[in-house]
């Protein structure tokens, strides 16, 4: 312990940062300018998933604004957030180097990032060893195994399977469910929580098939749906291949219904590519716009500036940057240990950090939000409408 | 002559002393955290090397042997406790032994085909891995148990033992490829290199010799990929067989000069720091604007001096020598 | 059941002519120039947004546009065979293969800078319909593409047999030094042949587009089928890509319906390793002696 805060010291005083770290760790600044407190954000800006990556650093400013117009954090004296972004580039090995870089490269309070869960195991490993606490809305179970400075205050990807079974049967009494998902981490993760619940919630699965991702052509996939005789489809997958699964679905005169889970099916560009077959088209997601008031008016600010509504992973880590001012301003410290100590006795069910289906955040001892819980959302008009369970439900649900 | 023997040896040793002396200088995480992935496709471009640039049978498949690598030290590690120290080894010897099939197979090929083959066998590596879960964890990957500061288990809580490591395999690696080229197999290899047939005619056992250098080929990349693991704390199918590490080892060498003892370590080096370059002024701004400036880079190479950096200064010396 | 394979057959075929279209243009630039270009994928990937803009801004349907990509990417390949091939000609495979990966490369990310990273479609009045026969559906978008990557295949097939620049191709491509003595002017078959091979990717981009989104990395999508298809069906020969890119079509089909919806690939490399071990130079060569 002390040998690498020793080492720490070094190189923060090696790098010159211009944030004089001994000093802020120890005493907090009052009356003075105060420092601002950095947070980094770690997204895929560039490669396959720069679009979303885009997307979330565009509501990482956001977030980061409204909490420094609103005074910042007042008990480092209106300290500002000031947010450092890095662009893993969609992949593994940069993630691992740009975390680094960003941990020793700026003296941060804290992290969030990274959308997929793969990146994000691995940011979620350095930070570990770093002693940096990360605060993320990737679904993966792992994230939550045998560590302490990993946040999640969102749906685990078990808990989604359970919601998407449940979902089924609005549907039809019996469904028969076809589950095709893309076979890296996010497919597997997710279509395995399915397959475990699928009998405890009544629900026959008659196919269970991993894919690759990236295909030349759906219609092999569906035809092999048409032959199962399912009347549901569940779909994880990414944006690419949803596309073409949903245009090929009218193309093969393929009566289903669908829930495509979350990823790029819940992405405002989802509908831009396929248009009005998405109407209907159901799916899960960790956070939705139509939630909470607050929600609607994260909403309404991202619209103004990205002429989009805002998507699930991105008004999540809106959230996610309230619950870590909030940490930080309890902690009244920009220590990364203090604030995993203040992360870890969050509560709140008000407010912006509040902003969670369920309307509360509290973590147990893995990291896991207790009240966590994900919610079931449909297309309906080019937007998307949270209709599951009843009691969040804030829309009456389509029938196609 | 004489002299300029000498003088590369106390270079060399003057470079050694230097190498191992800079961690304790510099003490940036940055600097060397660039220091560790000039090392580390230092020594996997020397391992392709031999391979792809003194035999000049182009793989773009190494990555094959990097996950096997990989997989193998990390399953030993987390099934049986076996530190990655051994494992590393294991790891090695699976690599070298996998590279008998995929030869066999690969080399049947000429060319062209040869390479796409080579493709081809790291892509089934990884879709195998990928589909079976029960064999290692399948797509999901898992990540490498935290120990804190554990020398025995290849895991530290900073960054200089793993620029030791590296800079030791690399020494090893550059030390084969000293020998290997003053051997009588570097002599095969480099008739083998430049025309298989007039080599085979001549009565080289071509089969024979391309077997052995994909040994060593394949044991020293394995080497790396273990090396990778315990580095970035993570496995998964498409970390392990990616595609990109196959490609970096054969560029480096063709950019600092196939077939050369230094030309992977020089090529490394200049295209690292261009990336570090590149990224520090463009940054990500734009998508896309960071590699597009390194492929034009490389093309220029490519179309201005295709024997690579090292290639260019031996044609230089060898025509001043002549005259 | 049958009719499962039926359709799992339709739909290799139909696919399988898109493969066609990039594999011809590899092979043909293979067998001529004996070069292998790896930045073949990402012609077609112009292909797309060149129909995805005319159609946009101009409503030209895409099927149309291929009247104007495929001009297009031919006076493209005839500047890069001018400009760039024609500088690593002669030397050995690897910088000639580094040349055309790093285009790849700068194409891909070029793109990426200018058209950003999100997916663009196109929606025809007949992109979601189907053709219904029997039990079978074939969609019409695909079967225009299909139709049209026959019909090109088979117009270049009878440029290579009947016209003389085609017959100078082919001599060329078998014997590069003779051909010269001949009088053959290389560089400028080359270019040609450049120019064929571009211009045809130009046109599966195209015919995709009706159906399959347009992104930077989509070439490498396709880009993968279509070099199996080259070497299964013998480097250098346009027939022998044409048939193979429908039997991997057919192949990975019927491995997606039959063996397991990730083990489409793995088929198509089964087939091929087997083809090889019977026919060490694809379809079009010899028996193993």
């Amino acid at each position: 312990m002390t040998q690498f805060s020793e080492n720490r010291r070094k190189i923060v005083k090696a790098t010159g940062s211009a944030f004089f770290a001994s000093g802020l760790s120890a005493i907090p600044l009052r009356g003075y300018a105060a420092d601002p407190v950095n947070i980094g954000a770690l997204y895929p800006v560039t490669g396959s998933m720069a679009q979303i990556g885009m997307g979330c650093v565009a509501a990482a400013k956001l977030a980061v604004s409204m909490i420094n117009d609103a005074g910042g954090i007042k008990s480092l004296g209106g300290a500002k957030l000031n947010l450092i972004i890095s662009d893993v580039q969609s992949d593994t090995t940069v993630t691992r180097t740009e975390t680094d870089r960003l941990i020793t490269g700026s003296k941060l309070s804290a992290i969030h990032g990274c959308y997929a869960s793969a990146l994000t195991l691995i940011a979620s490993e350095v930070c570990e060893r770093a002693k940096v606490p990360i605060i993320t809305g990737s679904s993966s179970d792992m994230l939550n195994k045998g560590r302490s400075y990993t946040f999640t205050p969102f749906a685990r990807a078990s808990q989604f399977a359970q919601t998407q079974l449940q979902m089924s049967k609005l549907v039809s009494d019996r469904p028969k469910v076809a589950v095709i998902f893309e076979n890296t981490a996010f497919g597997t993760a997710t279509s395995n929580g399915i397959k475990e619940l699928a009998a405890s919630e009544g629900v026959e699965i008659v196919m269970f098939e991993p894919y690759s991702a990236g295909f030349t052509d759906a219609a092999p996939l569906l035809n092999k749906v048409k032959a199962s005789g399912a009347n549901a489809m569940f779909s994880v997958s990414y944006l690419n291949d949803l596309i073409l699964i949903v245009r090929s679905i009218k193309q093969m005169g393929l009566n289903i219904a669908v829930n495509a889970g979350s990823g790029g099916f819940v992405m405002p560009d989802f509908y831009k590519n396929v248009g009005k077959l998405a109407e209907g088209l159901q799916g899960v997601t960790h956070w939705n716009h139509d939630i909470s008031a607050e929600s609607k008016k994260c909403n309404e600010e991202f619209k103004k500036i990205t002429g989009e509504f805002l998507f699930e992973y991105g008004g999540g880590l809106i959230a996610q940057t309230f619950m870590l001012a909030d940490a930080i301003e309890r902690a009244a410290s920009t220590d990364p240990q203090k604030v995993r100590e203040a992360l870890s006795t969050l509560d709140v069910s008000k407010g912006f950090a509040a902003m969670a289906p369920g309307g509360r955040v509290k973590f147990g001892p893995d990291g896991k939000n207790i009240y966590g819980r994900p919610i079931g959302v449909q297309w309906q008009n080019g937007d998307l409408a949270s209709i599951f369970p009843k009691d969040f439900a804030k829309a009456s649900i389509l029938k196609t | 002559m004489i002299k300029s023997n000498s003088i590369y040896k106390y270079g060399l040793s003057l470079l050694l002393v230097l190498m191992v002396l800079l961690p304790l200088v510099v003490t940036s995480s940055f600097v060397l955290e660039i220091l560790v992935r000039i090392l580390l496709f230092a020594f996997i471009g020397t391992a392709w090397n031999l391979l792809g640039g003194y035999a000049k049978q182009l793989s773009l498949g190494h990555a094959a042997f990097f996950g096997l690598g990989a997989y193998t030290s990390t399953l030993l590690q987390i099934n049986l406790g076996i530190s990655p120290w051994i494992g590393m080894l294991v790891g090695g010897g699976v690599g070298l032994l996998a590279s008998l099939p995929i030869g066999w197979l690969c080399f049947r090929l000429k060319g062209p085909y040869f390479t796409i083959s080579t493709i081809a066998t790291a892509n089934v590596l990884m879709l195998i891995f990928l589909k079976f879960r029960d064999l290692a964890w399948g797509a999901e990957g898992t990540t490498i148990p935290n120990l804190g500061n554990a020398p025995l288990m290849m895991q530290f809580d900073n960054k200089v033992p793993y620029y030791y490591i590296l800079l030791g395999l690399l020494i090893i690696a550059l030390s084969i490829t000293a020998w290997i080229e003053r051997s009588r197999m570097g002599y095969y290899l480099i008739a083998l290199g430049e025309d298989e047939d007039a080599a085979e005619a001549s009565g080289v056992d071509v089969v024979k010799v391309k077997r052995n250098i994909y040994m060593i080929s394949a044991f020293l990349t394995a080497l790396a990929g273990t090396f990778y693991t315990q580095y970035i704390y993570f496995i998964d199918p498409q970390t392990a067989f990616n595609f990109n590490v196959s490609i970096e080892a054969a560029l480096v060498s063709i950019v600092g000069g196939i077939g050369t003892l230094w030309g992977p370590v020089i090529g490394t080096v200049l295209l690292e720091t261009t990336t570090i370059l590149l990224q520090s002024y463009l940054g990500n701004s734009i998508g896309g604007i960071q590699l597009t400036v390194y492929s034009l880079i490389l093309m220029a190479v490519i179309l201005v001096r295709p024997t690579g950096i090292v290639g260019y200064f031996k044609e230089k010396s060898q025509a001043r020598s002549s005259t | 059941m049958l009719e499962t394979v039926l359709q799992a057959v339709v739909n290799g075929l139909l696919i399988g002519g898109i493969y066609a279209l990039v594999s011809i243009g590899v092979t043909l630039i293979f067998g001529v120039v004996k070069i292998v270009n790896f930045a073949q994928g990402e012609f077609v990937m112009i292909g797309m947004y060149i129909s995805y803009y005319l159609s946009t801004q101009f409503g030209i349907d895409p099927v149309v546009s291929v009247l104007i990509s495929m001009p297009i990417l031919f006076v493209a390949g005839v500047l890069i065979q001018h400009y760039l091939i024609r500088r690593v000609l002669g030397l050995n495979d690897l910088p000639q293969i580094f040349l055309t990966f790093a285009l790849s490369l700068l194409i891909t990310n070029l793109s990426l800078m200018f058209f950003t990273a999100n997916y663009r479609t196109i929606h025809t009045w007949y992109s979601d319909e189907a053709l219904h026969l029997g039990g079978i559906y074939i969609p019409y978008a695909k079967l225009v593409s299909f139709v049209l990557a026959m019909v090109l295949s088979g117009a270049l097939w009878l440029f290579l047999r009947s016209t003389d620049l085609g017959k100078a191709m082919r001599a060329a491509s078998q014997n590069r030094d003779v051909a010269q003595l001949m009088g053959i002017n290389p560089n400028r078959v080359f270019a040609v042949a450049l120019g064929i091979a571009l211009a045809l990717a130009g046109a599966a981009g195209s015919l995709l587009m009706p159906f399959y989104p347009a992104y930077p990395m989509v070439g490498q999508v396709f880009v993968l089928m279509a070099f199996v298809a080259v070497v299964l069906g013998t480097l250098g020969n346009v027939l022998g890509a044409l048939v193979a890119s429908l039997l991997m079509g057919v192949a990975e089909s019927l491995g997606i319906q039959f063996v397991g919806a990730d083990s489409g690939l793995i088929v198509v490399f089964v087939l091929l390793l087997v083809t090889l071990a019977l026919k060490p130079s694809g379809l079009a060569g010899g028996w193993r002696k």
